[in-house]
């Protein structure tokens, strides 16, 4: 059992020496094979300009979104995003269509590209651990990080514990908590002494991307109403209409006698 | 007005179907390796790249050019403009088979093609993707029931269910226009969820208004073409006075696009992307000349309305330049996030080009269509007006209604 009514993540970028351990203990943990890791690690080399130098590295993982693009996207619902945190995907659900993949802001969710129809191609994300983080345990890639780059915790703590990292040591950090409101928030936060975009972060804005979607989505069912109705009106317009024409022309040609009749009968 | 030249039948099998047939088989094999093998095995598809060149040409442009159904069942059912009729069935044929093959492709592209039925009934309520499946299911059916007189009435024994069909088409009709503008139009909606990675000059929140905009000209042209098309094939006669109709719909169609488009970018204050990036402003003109300036301008000319086959020029350009805005949309002017951190090079390609099973696949499956296209009209009244019951209208109220068209039936 776990206190923690929100899990999330932090990370450093300052403290992560690219030691890849959180992709081993992953792939171990969730055996995963390493070339399909649910978390990867990119060197982003030197930048800056000299004698200012910097290397960064950063460490990609499930943002397990407040508002879940993959969530938002999938046809058949094979996302649920829990109160307490996580992001997890349900393959007895997914039909394979990639949307997911489309959707996601940090292309994140992976697809088996290499199994045929008989094993099944199945997407794969990272699933917060839920064998550890509901036993008390961190998940395996924290767990194993040596520098602590990544920890794990409560979101309000952790969130309130950057600002404090930030506050206690404004040169070496932006002052950013990246995820604590981009795409209206995420679990996954993110510290780091680069530019965001320098980690390959996208800028989002603190609405949810999926909130366009969602409000077109939301009008589809009453606008097939409203314009199926318009449509029957007018075919039914239409047909009394022409009814009257036809009716008209046929007078014309029967002579005056039929359009007396017509006269007499309204 | 009309040249009605009889089929000669089991004839025309010449070169054109050995090469369909061919295609196909091609197509056959790719797809056999696909579902032994995995997606990868056959294309180019990545982590970083999910939709490639399937979905730009298989859903996208496979379901915009199959809209010629929906206009033509409206224009003869809704509005009553009955001269349309020669061109109904024929449109709702194109559309049938349209979606078919959208469905054919789906399987191939699908992770678990066994499971596409999941939509209908697993339904997330904030998927641009379930209402586009459950529109063109329901859709299908509703072409099927439009279609099927068509076949029914090859048998004389069927005659009455033709009739019966006939007599209770119009909720039918009415369901397909819905269906049809909500998918057309909801296909625009897909990319809504991937603002930072569709450039500007084409993301806007109306994207599912452009896309049915769009879908109209579109549809117009189709059947332009597919009417020149075939009735170059079966040597039958070319109703140029209703394609010089539609024809003259076509600017009007267009032009709203355009203020649509434009007036969007203005708003938006997206106007200086038309200048300023580089091979996406060149796609975006590229698409706005072929797919809509020109065409504005070459069906504004009367003699090109008129004449056959300026008429089958206008289309194909009209076309050409429509399906590159559903290719850009789709695919071309997709960023998806920079793979050079995202994908670390293990993981996936860093570039997107479709590979040659992947086309493959797709004009194969494209083959089939036209052959299929083919075989009903060549067997089943689809190029003749339904003539009974346009006689049943017509006759009694016109007296100079247009002979039947000679049977080949
Ligand atoms: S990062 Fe991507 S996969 Fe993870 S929750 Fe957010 S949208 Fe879903
Ligand atoms: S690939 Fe699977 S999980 Fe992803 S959107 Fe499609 S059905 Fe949903
Ligand atoms: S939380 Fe678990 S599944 Fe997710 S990246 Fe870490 S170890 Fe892998």
């Amino acid at each position: 059992m776990t206190d923690i009514k929100h899990h999330a993540y932090l990370f450093d970028a300052t403290r992560c020496i690219d030691c890849r351990a959180c992709m081993v203990a992953c792939s171990v943990e969730n055996n995963i094979d390493m070339d399909k890791t649910r978390i990867w690690v990119a060197g982003l080399g030197v930048t800056g300009e000299y004698p200012i130098l910097q290397r960064g590295t950063m460490v990609y993982h499930c943002m397990h979104c407040e508002h879940p693009d993959c969530m938002s996207a999938c046809p058949v619902g094979a996302y649920t995003k829990a109160e307490d945190g996580p992001v997890t995907y349900n393959p007895d659900l997914c039909i394979g269509c990639r949307y997911c993949m489309n959707a996601c802001p940090f292309g994140v969710p992976h697809f088996d590209y290499d199994k045929g129809i008989v094993d099944g191609a199945f997407i794969d994300k990272c699933t917060f651990c839920p064998q550890r983080i509901y036993n008390g345990q961190e998940p395996a890639c924290v767990q194993t990080c040596p520098t602590d780059a990544l920890e794990y915790g409560e979101r309000d703590e952790l969130i309130k514990r950057a600002h404090e990292r930030i506050a206690a040591h404004p040169d070496r950090y932006i002052d950013h908590v990246y995820g604590e409101f981009e795409n209206g928030g995420t679990s996954y936060l993110i510290l780091s002494h680069v530019p965001f975009k320098d980690l390959g972060l996208p800028e989002l804005p603190e609405t949810p991307i999926n909130e366009v979607s969602e409000k077109v989505m939301e009008m589809t069912i009453p606008f097939a109403l409203g314009w199926g109705a318009v449509l029957t009106a007018v075919s039914a317009g239409v047909a009394a209409y022409d009814k009257k024409l036809a009716l008209s022309k046929v007078e014309v040609k029967n002579g005056k006698s039929a359009e007396k009749k017509a006269e007499e009968s309204k | 007005m009309k040249l009605n030249i009889t089929l000669p039948k089991f004839l025309r099998i010449g070169t054109l179907p050995l090469v369909l047939i061919l295609l196909m088989a091609i197509a056959a094999v790719v797809a056999f390796t696909r579902y032994a093998f995995g997606i990868g095995a056959i294309s180019d598809l990545s982590y970083s790249y999910p939709w490639g060149f399937w979905i730009s040409f298989d859903l996208f442009t496979g379901v915009v050019i199959s809209s010629g159904g929906f206009l033509m069942a409206g224009t003869v059912y809704i509005l009553r403009i009955k001269e349309f009729e020669p061109l109904l069935r024929p449109s709702v044929l194109t559309a049938f088979l349209g979606y078919i093959m959208v469905a054919v492709a789906l399987l191939v592209d699908l992770g678990q093609p066994l499971r596409i039925w999941y939509m209908m009934i697993h339904w997330n309520h904030t998927s641009v993707l379930l209402e586009i499946g459950i529109c063109v299911m329901s859709y299908l059916t509703v072409l099927a029931i439009e279609f099927s007189p068509v076949v029914l009435e090859r048998f004389p024994k069927l005659h009455k269910a033709a009739h019966l069909i006939h007599r209770y088409i119009m909720p039918f009709v009415i369901l397909g226009v819905v269906l049809s503008t909500l998918h057309q139009s909801s296909l625009g909606s897909l990319l809504l969820i991937q603002p930072q990675k569709l450039h500007p000059l084409w993301w806007t929140p109306i994207l599912p208004i452009l896309f049915f905009a769009s879908a109209i000209s579109v549809g117009l042209s189709m059947i332009i073409l597919e009417s020149s098309l075939s009735s170059r094939y079966f040597q039958r006669g070319l109703e140029t006075h209703l394609l010089a109709k539609l024809a003259k719909a076509l600017p009007i169609a267009l032009g709203v696009y355009l203020v649509l488009k434009f007036g969007e970018l203005a708003i938006a204050g997206d106007l200086g992307y038309l200048f300023t990036s580089g091979i996406m402003s060149l796609l975006f003109w590229a698409e706005i000349l072929i797919g809509v300036l020109i065409p504005m301008i070459w069906f504004s000319i009367e003699k090109n309305r008129t004449s056959p086959n300026a008429l089958l020029t206008g289309a194909i350009i009209t076309l050409l330049g429509l399906i590159l805005n559903r290719f850009n949309v789709s695919w071309f002017a997709v960023k998806h996030p920079d793979p050079l951190f995202y994908v670390p090079t293990f993981m996936g390609n860093v570039d997107y080009f479709p590979t040659f099973p992947e086309v493959a696949v797709s004009i194969g499956i494209f083959s089939a269509g036209i052959m299929a296209f083919g075989l009903l009209a060549k067997y089943f009244p689809v190029f003749e007006a339904e003539h009974h019951h346009v006689e049943e209208v017509h006759e009694t109220v016109h007296g100079l209604h247009p002979a039947p068209t000679p049977g080949d039936d």
